[in-house]
């Protein structure tokens, strides 16, 4: 399962349409959720529909916090999507087997045995979130939190049954040429998540399409290079298999 | 989701499973949890009062019914080897979905008469702690036997009866041994204070439990030491805020909670038992000497001076 979770407070204001990035990224299999902290008044309502619009286009969801709840935001949101994702996946095929629509139209004993499956596998299926940090003039009072944040969010993924993996971006990049800068490839170890911002320089554009792009672009430079992702389709049959046996 | 803003239903409601047909009548709300919302209500036609789930969420709802199911059945298989266990065993009685109400599921368990933990205590007085944390570390025993974990553990989870009765409500955040938790609150979860991991096992629910001990006596101590900066968060703080109770005895077994150093739920519920529970001791300074007896002292002194100057003065 493959998540980008953008972190922002406003607008984007250079290149391509977030929106149409974060469509792409759906298309592709990546889930966009997208947080938007405020401290200090609001994030304006042109702000607040974009980080809507990109979390709806991405199929994921979207929340505007102050830092103090964005560690439990963060998880929240993770854990809720990977939830949704295999809901889907497992609805597709309760659809196929029974003809019939949504969970909440299973009789009860069929609807416990779906839902241990969702479970079982929202604990278990790998998972992958690549983090997409705005680091434009106006976050830099907020990256204290967004660290803490992360580091929380390591410790959430780091208790799952299934390989969790986080990868760190933020935009712009050090020159006008480089959209997203990756700051931590894929790990499993969060004790690297500490000193990840102390490097980070603050520069004012906010690319947010092409910044999402960048991370589409890694996304896809890993399955070329790794044959780990092939996993998802030897999950999709097991997946398939084990609903079999549960719900006929 | 998004019906968790929806308004409450109004006493009298008639909640109608759509597939097995039993009516309950609605009383009053009761609270609301991460999952749903808490009705009294009592089933038509009879007259004992249960408290009914109505959920936010189908999934998550069936989840928490998932965990009760299960939980249910492995308490009767232990209770079978063991046949003094509390009638726990009808804490679920079924699951359904509201007719009327959008298909909303439900469902219906025991209601637990009482008050939350620290409104029993702040009523009652905190000498009542070491009895209810028994009762409690004793609920968390069961549960840790059938292999889940609380996880969510709070004063506002527990249910305290008059008579100190303990009872956990609210398992949406249970889940097996060895899974991560699901819900947990940021005081008393074991991951906030940079003390271990967010995993499942038993000492995961006697961290919170050891922290619910702190709040419950130093509220404003803990929240002192919760706002400080993420980093500098730590077990130490805990330790610090635990050294500092008059009682010495439950300072060094919360120390052990927070630590990580009981071997299970059933070392730690022994050693409160023993060390805790049964070593209750008089509180002189709260004997409160009657009034009548201050008086007559009182009496009895000013009799004395009285005495003194009538014979010093003859």
């Amino acid at each position: 399962m493959k998540q980008i979770l953008l972190i922002t407070d406003g607008c984007s204001n250079v290149g391509e349409s977030p929106v149409m990035a974060a469509a792409h990224a759906l298309q592709e299999g990546i889930t966009v959720n997208v947080v938007g902290v405020v401290d200090y008044g609001t994030i304006g309502e042109l702000g607040s529909r974009e980080i809507a619009d990109i979390a709806k286009a991405g199929g994921g969801i979207s929340r505007i916090v102050g830092t103090p709840q964005l560690a439990q935001t963060m998880q929240m949101m993770t854990r809720k999507t990977v939830v949704q994702t295999i809901q889907q996946a497992v609805n597709k095929e309760v659809k196929k087997i029974l003809g019939e629509g949504s969970l909440e139209a299973l009789p009860p004993l069929q609807r416990s045995q779906v839902v241990t499956v969702v479970d079982e596998l929202t604990e278990t299926s790998p998972l992958r979130i690549a983090l997409l940090i705005d680091a434009s003039a106006s976050m830099k009072p907020k990256l204290g939190a967004v660290e803490d944040a992360i580091r929380d969010l390591a410790l959430s993924l780091e208790a799952r049954e299934g390989s969790s993996e986080i990868a760190v971006f933020h935009f712009p990049g050090r020159s006008s040429g480089e959209e997203a800068m990756l700051d931590m490839d894929w790990t499993r170890d969060l004790s690297g998540i500490r000193s990840l911002f102390s490097r980070m320089r603050m520069r004012g554009a906010t690319p947010t399409g092409p910044a999402i792009f960048k991370v589409l672009e890694h996304y896809r430079y890993d399955t070329l290079d790794k044959h780990r992702d092939r996993h998802p389709a030897q999950d999709h049959d097991e997946r398939e298999g084990m609903i079999g046996g549960y719900v006929v | 989701m998004g019906m968790s803003s929806n308004p409450p239903y109004p006493a009298g409601t008639v909640i109608i499973g759509k597939w097995r047909g039993n009516r309950y009548v609605v009383e009053r709300l009761l609270g609301r949890g991460a999952n749903g919302t808490v009705y009294l209500v009592q089933r038509e036609g009879r007259r004992e009062r249960y408290a009914l789930k109505i959920g936010y969420d189908t999934l998550d709802l069936q989840s928490e019914i998932n965990v009760l199911t299960t939980l249910q059945s492995r308490r009767k298989r232990n209770e079978h080897r063991a046949r003094q266990e509390s009638p726990l065993s009808s804490y679920l009685l079924e699951a359904d979905d509201f007719a009327d109400g959008n298909n909303v599921p439900f469902y219906v368990m025991r209601y637990v008469e009482g008050r939350p933990l620290h409104l029993f205590l702040s009523r009652n007085g905190s000498s009542w702690l070491g009895l209810v944390g028994l009762k409690l570390l004793d609920k968390l025993r069961g549960l840790h036997e059938c292999g889940f974990v609380f996880g969510d553990l709070k004063p506002e989870n527990v249910m305290v009866s008059d008579y100190g009765e303990a009872e956990l409500i609210d398992f949406g955040g249970a889940s097996p041994l060895g899974r991560s938790v699901k819900q947990f609150t940021e005081w008393h979860d074991r991951g906030f204070w940079n003390a271990g991991s967010r995993t499942g096992d038993e000492n995961y629910d006697l961290f919170a439990f050891a922290v619910l001990c702190l709040r419950l006596l130093n509220e404003e101590g803990l929240k002192t030491a919760a706002l400080q900066l993420p980093q500098m968060r730590s077990t130490d703080e805990l330790l610090k805020l635990a050294r500092k109770l008059p009682d010495k005895k439950l300072s060094s077994w919360l120390s052990l909670a927070l630590k990580g150093g009981f071997s299970g739920s059933a070392e730690a519920l022994e050693l409160w038992e023993n060390h805790i529970y049964k070593t209750r001791k008089r509180e002189p300074e709260s004997m409160a000497t009657p009034r009548w007896l201050k008086n007559a002292f009182a009496l009895s002194l000013f009799l004395l001076a009285f005495t003194i100057y009538w014979v010093i003065r003859f």
